[in-house]
């Protein structure tokens, strides 16, 4: 792999794991305050429907995953397993593509 | 600094297998039509709850790597004081939410199925026509059944172990009368419940007189004729209760002792089954409660000849109090709603604050009023401390009629 395109996998890590962390924070912090707001999960799905700010949100949060989890194992696989065949990275296209399937499929339960 | 890395590669793979789990089990409980309840219930499953935790710790430990990683890298933070400082007040942070998430999350979500209340007697008695009134209503509220399980025997001994062993989650409470949670002990040398342990106060529903009764075709047309009979004949005189040590036990066993009489108690699975014995002329008199015995009364298959309050009940025009013929004498019944020590606080004041939303309603009141019954609705604090007291009341007056089972 080029230098290059090393360098663009090491900044979409950083950046990815920057989005996780704010993503991770104000989903649970969210969560906590329509809790103790009161809101029944009843009130909270019926506000997270049809809400395109959380689709997008949630989205987001998925996308991040999608782009922080692959490289994560792409190093691992390397490292502890010493596979850095092109195989590698096409499994880990697989695996990226089913969580992020999965991640829409659960947004998109949430907000339609 | 190579120990950390491993362990937030770990957290890494963790979360990598975790995830995609939670979301496909997520996915799948929100899709079709009751999607709702099934995502309710799914989050309710002990393995979903297992698998949160397990993320939420993961992502402790792999948030608070990630930040001394962007510090390392980003703000050139060689110090590792510092760089521990901050990965112990990210691990601090995501720890702290997770403890807040799953400390509400459970309350968030009820009550989602099927709430029971378990009335310690058989139908027809008034702690189960309160039951009734009060979960049709919560009910409404809560856009869930409130099933009325009667679970009657051993003076509300069989209801309230049962209630006693249920999981505290908020999807069983207990409906006693007032004696099985506050002279049952006292009464009964061994119980396989503790009221004081195993229960906790939400709210007392109602309280009201009680009432002495006859069967219509019954000689004793006053408390003074039935007092005087039972002086004539020692022993002679019979009345019927709704178990050992219940409200309406103590209640007649009182008016026995403070009119000096010497009769016989005779125990029934309930005040249901106390009432219909009495109405088939099978003992002589009953101190019932009045919402049990009033449609009785009305139907003319009862005569009665005083009320345990002071002063004359509202729903009983023309029945004098007991106390008129028996100076000093009161009794006043109650029920409430008690949960399973562990039920969540927001769970019991949720209860209380709906308990006390539908006791305010007009045709609530009406309807208990008709039943003899006054709406109360009190704080758990106010109903714990009310119990501690009648406790004490119950000890002494056992103790003194030496009442105990052993």
């Amino acid at each position: 792999m080029s230098f290059r395109a090393q360098t663009l996998l090491w900044l979409a890590q950083r950046a990815s794991a920057a989005v996780l962390g704010v993503c991770v924070l104000v989903h649970l912090a969210t969560m906590i305050y329509a809790v103790r707001g009161g809101l029944t999960a009843a009130e909270i799905l019926s506000r997270t429907q049809g809400s395109a700010a959380w689709l997008a949100f949630y989205s987001l949060f998925v996308l991040a995953i999608v782009v922080h989890v692959p490289i994560g194992l792409r190093a691992v696989l390397g490292e502890w397993l010493a596979w850095r065949s092109p195989s590698r990275d096409w499994v880990l296209v697989l695996i990226s593509s089913a969580i992020g399937f999965m991640g829409m499929r659960a947004v998109l339960g949430v907000y339609s | 600094m190579k120990r950390l890395a491993l362990v937030h590669r770990l957290s890494g793979i963790g979360l990598a297998l975790f995830l995609p789990l939670h979301f496909w089990a997520l996915g799948q409980a929100l899709q079709g039509e009751a999607r709702l309840e099934s995502f309710l219930r799914w989050t309710d499953q002990p393995l979903v709850k297992a698998s949160e935790w397990a993320i939420v710790l993961l992502l402790a430990i792999h948030l608070s790597g990630g930040v001394r990683i962007l510090m390392v890298e980003f703000l050139a933070w060689r110090d590792w004081q510092k760089n521990l400082a901050a990965a112990a007040a990210a691990t601090a942070l995501a720890i702290g939410l997770a403890f807040a998430l799953a400390s509400t999350a459970h309350a968030q979500a009820w009550p989602y199925k099927p709430v029971r209340f378990i009335v310690p007697f058989p139908p027809g008695g008034a702690t189960d026509i309160s039951a009734r009134l009060l979960g049709q209503k919560l009910a409404e509220f809560w856009g869930q059944s409130v099933v009325i399980e009667n679970r009657g025997g051993a003076a509300g001994g069989v209801g309230a172990a049962e209630a006693a062993r249920a999981a505290p989650d908020g999807y069983t409470l207990f409906f006693p009368s007032g004696s099985v949670v506050t002279a049952n002990q006292h009464v009964y040398a061994k119980l396989n419940y503790d009221p004081e342990k195993d229960f906790v106060p939400v709210t007392t529903v109602v309280s009201g007189p009680q009432v002495l009764t006859v069967p219509a075709d019954s000689p004793y047309k006053s408390v003074a004729e039935l007092i005087a009979s039972g002086r004539a004949h020692p022993g002679k005189l019979t009345f019927g209760h709704a178990g050992i040590g219940s409200q309406t036990h103590l209640a007649a066993e009182n008016f026995v002792h403070q009119a000096k009489l010497d009769a016989l108690a005779v125990p029934y699975q309930g005040e249901g089954p106390g009432l219909a014995a009495i109405v088939g002329g099978q003992t002589h008199f009953f101190v019932g409660n009045v919402a049990a015995s009033i449609g009785h009364i009305k139907g003319g298959r009862l005569r009665a000849l005083g009320v345990t309050s002071k002063a004359e009940a509202p729903q009983l025009p023309g029945v004098p109090p007991i106390a008129l013929t028996v100076p000093g004498f009161e009794n006043v019944g109650w029920f409430g709603i008690v949960a399973p020590r562990g039920t969540p606080k927001a769970i019991i004041d949720k209860v209380q604050q709906d308990a006390r939303r539908a006791l305010g309603d007009a045709g609530i009141r009406e309807r208990l009023f008709a039943q003899g019954l006054a709406p109360v609705g009190d704080t758990p604090e106010e109903m714990g401390r009310a119990m501690k007291a009648e406790s004490e009341v119950w000890r002494v007056v056992v103790r003194e009629r030496k009442i105990q089972v052993k």
